[in-house]
């Protein structure tokens, strides 16, 4: 199921927390990978380690024959460069822009938005404040934003959350296309072992801030 | 004596607002013998928490006794007798009596607080005319007071500086430091420039300390060329020199008048203190301090012109003025500031932040005093400044920046919990899209904040136009630049006709502040709403 035979992303950090020191270690070639394990475990600072937002990980991130952090020689690409599309488990929309510019934030045209808004079944939504929407329909619009930012990589963090089964089913299947046709990898941290089955080739689990393959 | 120069100091730091300067070091409220139920109750506790502590409690009660029996005098007199009065208390106590209290201030703000506060005992003024007015609210036993002491007015320079010889130099000099409107002071000097063809010309130079004391600070700092005080301050302070005399033929005779209070609780004591002013003793100290003898002086007939009192309008208008200057000026430093102490964490950030902070717990005064002491006109950074055209002593560029300083904190508080209210995720999640820090700060950080923003703007707006001890310290009380509503309130209540005037301004100030922070109040709910039901979980 690999588009790209390239991609490669491997991990190996450090991250001190106050109760603990957390080690990460993950080496995959697989152009989609699942997360999964209990709430707690330390998926989610996964994903954040990647976008580049956990300022305390240290040492080793390399993506696609690029070193995105590197403790030891210094390195260090800012998240605005790395050119991830980041889901986090909190939804969090722009609480002061519409949806349509929620959408749009990364630069996206109108053409674009119309798009994938009729992709995640939101386009009546586009005129709404992010105040007046479901917990299912912000995932869709964070999801949109983040496909619409045109990423390198996919991170999400408990994207399907709120949604009911069937469009479950139905969104995993059309993310699963997006990032095929445009062979865009795809990290997916999930508590639920069928998302990961439908969008995943290779599956970890995490217990205890360890990762290990299924 | 230790405790004598420190009430001084801190007089002296107000540039003579109206602190009184408790002698001994008690304060002058605990003596009001109104205030007995209070210390009933004080005492009861206090007896319970020795009561508590194993104690005997008959101490405590001998200790009560001992209180309420109160022959503790309260004196109320003019400022330039700050350093003399301590001086004949000692002789007083030393024959037998128990030490006064004294309150320093400006006679006419005196005459005032005797008028509205029936709990002094004896009133020593500077002038016959304030004692006269009491006398008429029949708030002093009449025929009795008595000349006590005598004094002479003169112009004093910085020490360094050109030395004026007469009236008519004064206007050469710049700008000339006078007491204000209705204080003694300034209403013997103003018949004397008046009788010397001078006043009309010199008017616009003239710029408003509260007292004799902040004039004489003024021009010990080199703020102003020159000041009118009375010999004995010019004597007292080794910073100015004594330029020249005012002509006592040209101004009222300068006679201090003591009497007591018809509202004495203590009336013979305070008959026989107002009596042992004129002993030999109390004289001596009169004269080893400079005054002259209470001798009878012929009366030159000589009257000040009457004194035009502040225009609300002006005041009005200056406030709002000042507060907006304030306001507009310190957004950008506030936001920044806010901002930088909400996000980042650096070397140096409690500190900042307690500098920052500082004008909203330090007595106004104080931070008028070092504002005046890093801005003044004799310092190299307040040199420069006026250079610019930006003077900051009696301007509104001055009553400007006070009101800046003293609103900052409420501003940069405001700000900050505004930013700090504003989940760091959605700056982190703006990077991950493509804006860097500077872009996600326009895009995302401030317009979320801008309800909390604009609350504290508000509110600094509110602060700036209460804004008082800062700016007369800094910026003196002179009509059209530097008078707010708050210094307008300040000249009007010593002044005997203003107190109808007072309520136009009372209300004025009253409805502005609470608009502002109804305004404060509708921001913070627009911050709230703003940053509401973010989370879908």
């Amino acid at each position: 199921m690999s588009v790209n035979g390239a991609f490669s992303l491997s991990l190996d950090v450090e991250i001190s927390l106050s109760v603990r020191t957390m080690r990460i270690q993950l080496d995959t070639s697989h152009s989609s990978i699942a997360i999964v394990g209990p709430s707690g475990a330390g998926k989610s600072t996964i994903l954040r380690v990647l976008a580049g937002v956990e300022r305390r990980a240290r040492g080793t991130v390399r993506f696609a024959g690029q070193t995105w952090q590197d403790t030891a020689s210094g390195t260090w690409v800012q998240p605005w460069l790395r050119g991830v599309g980041w889901v986090p488990q909190e939804v969090l929309l722009f609480p002061h822009l519409g949806v349509r510019e929620n959408l749009g934030y990364a630069g996206a045209g109108e053409l674009e938005i119309r798009e994938i808004a009729a992709l995640l079944q939101i386009t009546p939504l586009l005129d709404r404040r992010p105040r007046r929407l479901s917990g299912g329909e912000r995932q869709r619009v964070a999801l949109g934003r983040a496909l619409l930012a045109k990423p390198k990589i996919l991170l999400l963090d408990e994207p399907f959350s709120a949604l009911d089964r069937s469009l479950r089913a139905e969104l995993s299947e059309v993310v699963r296309a997006w990032t095929e046709v445009r062979g865009v990898p795809l990290v997916l941290v999930s508590h639920d072992a069928e998302d990961a089955r439908v969008l995943a080739e290779e599956r970890f689990t995490m217990t205890d801030g360890e990762l290990k393959p299924q | 004596m230790k405790k004598i120069a420190e009430g001084r100091a801190s007089s002296d730091l107000a540039g003579g607002c109206g602190l009184s300067v408790p002698w001994p070091a008690v304060p002058t409220t605990d003596r009001h013998p109104r205030r007995r139920p209070k210390s009933r109750l004080l005492h009861a506790l206090l007896a319970a928490g020795f009561a508590l502590a194993g104690l005997p409690p008959i101490v405590m009660a001998s200790a009560a006794e001992e209180q309420t029996t109160d022959s503790t005098l309260l004196v109320l007199a003019a400022a330039s007798l700050t350093d003399v009065l301590p001086r004949v208390a000692d002789a007083w106590v030393r024959s037998g009596r128990t030490a006064p209290t004294f309150s320093f201030d400006a006679t006419s703000r005196l005459a005032n607080q005797a008028l509205a506060n029936p709990s002094a005992d004896v009133f020593v003024a500077a002038d016959l005319d304030w004692m006269q007015w009491l006398e008429m609210h029949g708030r002093v036993v009449r025929g009795a007071p008595a000349l006590v002491a005598s004094n002479e007015l003169v112009v004093v320079v910085p020490l360094k500086g050109p030395v004026p010889q007469s009236p008519p130099d004064l206007r050469a000099a710049g700008r000339l430091a006078l007491a204000g409107e209705h204080v003694p002071a300034a209403r013997y000097a103003r018949a004397a420039l008046e009788a010397a063809g001078v006043w009309a010309a010199l008017e616009p130079q003239v710029v408003r300390a509260g007292s004799v004391r902040g004039v004489l600070e003024w021009v010990a700092r080199g703020s102003v060329p020159a000041g009118v005080v009375y010999r004995t301050d010019a004597l007292a302070s080794s910073s100015v020199r004594v330029a020249f005399v005012l002509d006592p033929a040209t101004h009222p005779p300068i006679g201090y008048w003591a009497a007591p209070l018809a509202t004495s609780e203590r009336g013979n004591m305070a008959e026989a203190f107002t009596a042992f002013l004129a002993s030999p003793e109390a004289q001596a100290a009169f004269a080893e301090a400079g005054f002259g003898p209470p001798r009878p002086q012929a009366d030159t007939g000589i009257r000040p012109s009457p004194v035009q009192p502040p225009s609300i309008w002006s005041a009005v208008r200056l406030s709002l003025l000042v507060a907006l200057l304030a306001t507009v000026l310190g957004f950008v430093p506030a936001v920044g500031l806010g901002w930088l102490l909400a996000r980042r964490e650096f070397p140096g950030k409690a500190v900042l932040s307690t500098v920052v902070m500082a004008p909203l717990v330090m007595p106004p005064v104080v931070t008028g005093f070092l504002l005046l002491s890093a801005f003044g006109a004799n310092t190299a950074f307040g040199g420069a400044l006026a250079a610019m055209g930006l003077s900051v002593s009696f301007t509104l560029v001055g009553a400007a920046l006070a009101a800046f300083v003293v609103g900052m904190p409420l501003y940069v508080i405001s700000i900050r919990g505004a930013f700090e209210a504003v989940d760091a995720y959605y700056e982190e999640l703006s990077w991950t899209l493509g804006s860097p820090p500077r872009r996600t700060f326009f895009r995302v950080s401030l317009p979320l904040a801008l309800p909390g923003i604009a609350a504290g703007a508000v509110l600094a707006f509110a602060r700036a136009l209460g804004e008082f001890g800062a700016t007369i310290v800094l910026a003196g009380n002179i009509e059209g630049s530097t008078r707010t509503i708050a210094l307008a309130v300040y000249t009007l209540l010593e002044s005997p006709a203003g107190q109808e005037t007072v309520w136009t301004l009372v209300a004025a100030s009253v409805a502005i502040s609470m608009l502002a922070l109804l305004g404060f109040e509708y921001f913070s709910r627009q911050q709230k709403r703003r940053l509401e039901d973010r989370h879908v979980r």
